[in-house]
Formats: structure tokens, C-alpha cells, sequence
């Protein structure tokens, strides 16, 4: 996603190294997805649904 | 000790051979207070580059090289920064890379070597419309 688009950055984290941000963002079980600090996607979906919660499009698909 | 058998290796470097672009992995490490996982993450940027000559691994300190870390908003250590033909991708790896997450910066390298996204032409239309900054945080674990 972010090499479509420049204004799009994606960081991949390891839970267990940077325990911090796990505590932060309430890490319970991975993959977990962090949008923009707010929107959270938990486990991983088909890539349509994905894309709209992360667009916070849900109805989308 | 290599991580990858000599079996892996063979089927990653066919599966790299499509690189066109020169491919830099930057990675920001740092000596004090650092841990292990730098280490580990050097040995996988390493052995990552071994697989292709258009790969290749660019050390950065991450306590004194602080106009990279502000240039491509690394703040944590280890970071891997992947580059394609000197641009940044915009995508990011915390972490030693071990696990899944060496599968993902395998396909981040040949993302950024090739250019070819595999997204649906439908995803590919709905991110175009992003106008503004979205910042994207996956959590995994290696295992």
C-alpha cells in the first residue's frame, strides 16, 4: 500500500521487541494493524476488506 | 552460521531474479543499548543482499546518523529502510527481520527491485484517492 501511494508509510513491528508500542496500542494478538493511531485491524483479512477498514471505508465492500 | 539453508538460498535468489531497480536496504542500528536484535537484523540484511548484486545493505547509525533518521522518520533501532534506484518505498521494518517478517522484507525487496504491486486493480484505484498522510503499524512476532 505504501508503494502506491506517497502519502502512505507502513511499518512492519515486531510485537515483542518493542513491548512499548505493543502496550500502547493494546497488542493482545498479531498480526494487528494500527491506521493513523486510531483505526485498529486485528488478524489478517482478504486484501478488499482490509483496504476499506484501513480507508475507514467499511461499507465498502 | 548462515540462516538460510542452501536450498532456501537457491529458491530465493530464482525468486529475486526479476530485480531491475538497485534495491539499498538501509539499516539503522546502534552499538549501546542496542541488543541483540541488531546483530541478528544485520545478518538478515546480509544475507538478503547476498541473494541479488542489485541489493545492497547501507549501515546507518542510529545515534549519530540523525539527518537519515529524521529524513526517513526512523525513531526506534533496529530499522530497515528499503530504497528503490535511491527512493524511498516508504516502507519500514523494526525489528531483527526474523520469521515472517523475513518473508515480508524478502517481498519488500522484490517489490522495490521490480516495481510490481499485486493489488487488485480495485485496491490500486481506492489508494490513489489518499490525499493525505496515513500511517500504517503491523504488529507481528517472528514465530
Amino acid at each position: 500500500m505504501a508503494y502506491a501511494n506517497p502519502n502512505i508509510t507502513a511499518d512492519a513491528i515486531d510485537a515483542q521487541e518493542f513491548m512499548d508500542l505493543s502496550r500502547r496500542y493494546r497488542i493482545t494478538g498479531v498480526p494487528k494493524t494500527i491506521v493513523n493511531d486510531t483505526i485498529e485491524i486485528l488478524g489478517g483479512l482478504p486484501e478488499a476488506e482490509f483496504v476499506a477498514l484501513a480507508l475507514n471505508k467499511p461499507d465498502a465492500t | 552460521m548462515p540462516l538460510l539453508s542452501d536450498q532456501d538460498r537457491q529458491t530465493l535468489i530464482t525468486h529475486l531474479e526479476p530485480i531491475a531497480k538497485k534495491v539499498d536496504v538501509l539499516l539503522f542500528t546502534q552499538t549501546f543499548g542496542g541488543g541483540e536484535s541488531g546483530v541478528v537484523a544485520k545478518q538478515v540484511a546480509d544475507e538478503v543482499a547476498s541473494l541479488n548484486a542489485k541489493v545492497t545493505v547501507v549501515e546507518k547509525n542510529f545515534v549519530l546518523d540523525t539527518d537519515d533518521r529524521a529524513k526517513y522518520g526512523v525513531d526506534k533501532s533496529p530499522a530497515t529502510v528499503v530504497l528503490a534506484d535511491g527512493v524511498d518505498t516508504r516502507i519500514r521494518f523494526y525489528g531483527a527481520n526474523t520469521g515472517y517478517e523475513f518473508v515480508s522484507l524478502v517481498e519488500a525487496v522484490l517489490l522495490a527491485g521490480t516495481g510490481n504491486l499485486e493489488l487488485e486493480p480495485e485496491t490500486l484505484t481506492a489508494l490513489a484517492a489518499v490525499d493525505q498522510p496515513m500511517h500504517i503499524q503491523v504488529f507481528s512476532t517472528p514465530t
